[in-house]
């Protein structure tokens, strides 16, 4: 699989501050990549360098095999960017929007016409193309960006933060939007810190901190790598051997809390839920069970620390 | 074709994005130059008097009637009033005659006027004063001819009106393409040019020839404003056009580099102001440069309002002023090399990497 971005040891200093160093990864076709990390870890830094809108100071990085710093025309033919906060004309409609970024990007301005109808149909917005972007919520103005940067089709979206400041249903809409774009052969990366939509939506992900790669891989693994499944039980009559009771299962250590109420470790936990209950209902009284899983969020702080970050 | 075509129309449509320097950019030279003309330039002063009684002040009277220019124009409109000696003149003036011995004098009492007025009403009167003390004279009278260059009179009002032509077109261009092109940093949309892969020359064209145009409708408007109050019109659209089109692609260019440069709306938008009216003002604005002093003429010769004067004025005066080739040549080649240095400039501060 020919990689859509490659980054090699990527490194780029603003006076002392190193914002990015030496940063490598690779991108592959129609994959959601995602920049997870705290404020100033040094996302949309790396977006803009990628992108070619920062000179690196060490490094190199191709983009679908052109290296932008020395072909950033060839590069933004074939890119889309979304910044971080939405820069689209604000008392222009929808349709001048897409029209203004048409004349600036689409090589072929005889089809453009019917592709601002069917980006605004798909992207929701067809029934207020006429309304000044002003009155757009968050989420409108976020997926009227979409809609400018896909009017080109580009192959690689790179997208800062898309639902930075959009509701809940809002995000939700997004990231469909986005999915259903992969499906069809787009390849994005997106920066982010809103865990939810790293774990939902991205296929992997890079953690950033200090301009650092700190970990890559799926959000899966990330989680699993943090450690095992915490099963808490709760019995009416205490469990006196849980070794014994649990034998073959291979479990953890077992703590007592109080009497009646123990947890340990398993892997997989959910595998092993029915057998569980079927070892304890009878004899103890299974009261509850509840069963405790690492996620994003404890991964992110597991790696960048809980220092505040501003 | 087709793509400038398309980016020509959005840079129009952008007009939505700034509606009150549109307005104020378009307008304000057409609004100022009614008002100037309207209130403030008049040729011809109301001069308020007693009732003459003697003969040498109804002499005073008609004298004062036939103050004017070479080609007819009044200077004084002289206007019998009824006052009691002790009335006061707030507003204006009056002139009160008083008899002592044999002895007529003609007393002007000023009210709440400023020195220049003073001037003009010392000007006109004198002027009326030689007309009796020539034909006192008779053969040994001083005798002031004045011969007049232009074929006809033309009052001061076209002359202002004409000059603030190139105003027009400088005002609107460079406001307008200052606030637009700040605006682009401040709102982020500059990040759309960073990354477009059409040339840049097709972008900044479209830009500049949009702020040109819109300086040359600014322009036609206050033509049409001179035309309508002062019935003067010019002898070539055409002419007016290109001269007018000149102008504004200087002031786009100057407009458009102010906020490239500084990327903010507010100083983008004073730098196009100020430089609109300082070239105004220095470039011909109340009298061709010639007329004044040795200074003025020298720093005049660097503006380009200057030469655009030099060849409006044919066009409203049937007169040649200066060498037009000279000024056709100057006005083209400083709109050239501001257009190169406006792509230099685009290139430094939005496509070059940071």
């Amino acid at each position: 699989m020919e990689n859509v971005v490659s980054v090699f040891s990527v490194t780029r200093h603003y006076g002392e501050v190193t914002a990015v160093d030496q940063l490598s990864f690779e991108v592959f076709p129609q994959e959601i990549f995602g920049l997870l990390g705290p404020n100033g870890a040094g996302k949309t830094t790396t977006i803009l360098l990628l992108i070619g809108l920062l000179r690196l100071d060490e490094g190199s990085v191709q983009i679908l095999g052109v290296n932008p710093q020395l072909n950033p025309r060839r590069v933004h033919q074939s890119i889309g960017y979304v910044p971080q906060e939405t820069n689209v004309y604000l008392d222009l409609n929808a349709v001048d929007n897409l029209w203004h970024h048409a004349a600036l990007y689409c090589e072929d301005l005889s089809t453009v016409k019917p592709k601002i109808q069917e980006l605004l149909h798909l992207m929701s917005l067809w029934e207020r193309r006429n309304d000044p972007v002003r009155t757009y919520s968050g989420g409108m103005k976020r997926r009227l960006a979409l809609a400018r940067t896909l009017l080109h089709d580009p192959d690689v979206i790179f997208f800062d933060e898309p639902t930075l400041g959009v509701d809940v249903q809002g995000k939700h809409v997004i990231w469909e939007h986005i999915q259903k774009q992969r499906e069809l052969g787009k390849t994005f990366i997106i920066s982010t810190n809103d865990m939810m939509e790293a774990d939902q939506l991205c296929d992997r992900l890079l953690i950033i901190d200090a301009g650092r790669a700190i970990t890559l891989d799926t959000p899966e693994n990330l989680k699993a790598g943090l450690g095992q499944d915490i099963v808490t039980l709760q019995t009416s009559l205490p469990i006196e051997q849980p070794d014994e009771v649990f034998q073959g299962m291979n479990i953890g250590a077992v703590k007592s809390l109080q009497p009646g109420l123990i947890h340990f470790e398993i892997s997989h936990a959910e595998r092993w839920v029915e057998e569980i209950i079927n070892r304890v209902k009878d004899n103890y009284h299974l009261e509850a069970i509840r069963i405790a899983r690492p996620s994003l969020d404890d991964v992110f702080l597991e790696y960048t620390g809980r220092g505040l970050r501003d | 074709m087709k793509r400038f075509a398309l980016l020509l129309r959005n840079e129009f449509k952008l007009f939505r994005t700034a509606i009150p320097v549109h307005l104020i950019g378009i307008f304000q030279p057409a609004l100022m130059f009614s008002l100037i003309a309207l209130v403030l330039v008049t040729p011809t002063f109301e001069v308020q008097m007693e009732p003459p009684v003697t003969a040498l002040e109804e002499q005073l009277f008609f004298a004062m009637k036939q103050v004017g220019s070479p080609i007819g124009q009044p200077y004084i409109d002289p206007v019998v009033v009824e006052t009691s000696n002790d009335q006061e003149v707030q507003g204006g003036q009056i002139i009160r005659f008083e008899r002592d011995a044999g002895r007529e004098t003609a007393v002007q009492q000023f009210g709440l006027i400023d020195s220049n007025m003073v001037k003009n009403f010392r000007n006109r009167l004198t002027a009326a004063a030689l007309l009796i003390w020539n034909e006192e004279l008779g053969g040994d009278a001083i005798t002031i001819e004045q011969e007049p260059w232009l074929p006809r009179d033309i009052s001061y009002n076209v002359y202002f009106g004409m000059a603030m032509l190139p105003l027009a077109a400088m005002l609107a261009s460079s406001l307008i393409g200052a606030f637009l092109t700040a605006q682009e940093f401040e709102f982020n949309t500059i990040i759309e040019y960073r990354l477009s892969p059409t040339s840049r020359y097709l972008l900044i064209g479209a830009r500049l020839f949009r702020l040109s145009l819109t300086g040359l409708f600014s322009g036609l408007v206050l033509m049409v404003v001179i035309g309508v109050m002062t019935g003067t019109w010019p002898s070539s659209l055409g002419g007016i056009g290109l001269i007018l089109l000149a102008v504004a692609l200087i002031g786009s260019c100057i407009g458009t580099l102010a906020g490239l440069i500084l990327q903010k709306t507010l100083p983008a938008f004073l730098v196009g102001l100020t430089f609109s009216f300082f070239t105004w003002i220095m470039g011909s604005a109340f009298g061709l440069s010639s007329g004044f002093s040795g200074l003025y003429e020298a720093v005049s010769r660097f503006m380009p309002n200057t030469y655009a004067v030099e060849l409006l004025f044919p066009i409203y005066y049937r007169v040649n002023t200066g060498s037009s080739l000279q000024a056709i040549i100057l006005l083209i080649t400083v709109g050239g090399v501001l257009f190169l240095v406006t792509n230099i400039t685009y290139q430094s501060r939005v496509l070059a990497r940071s």
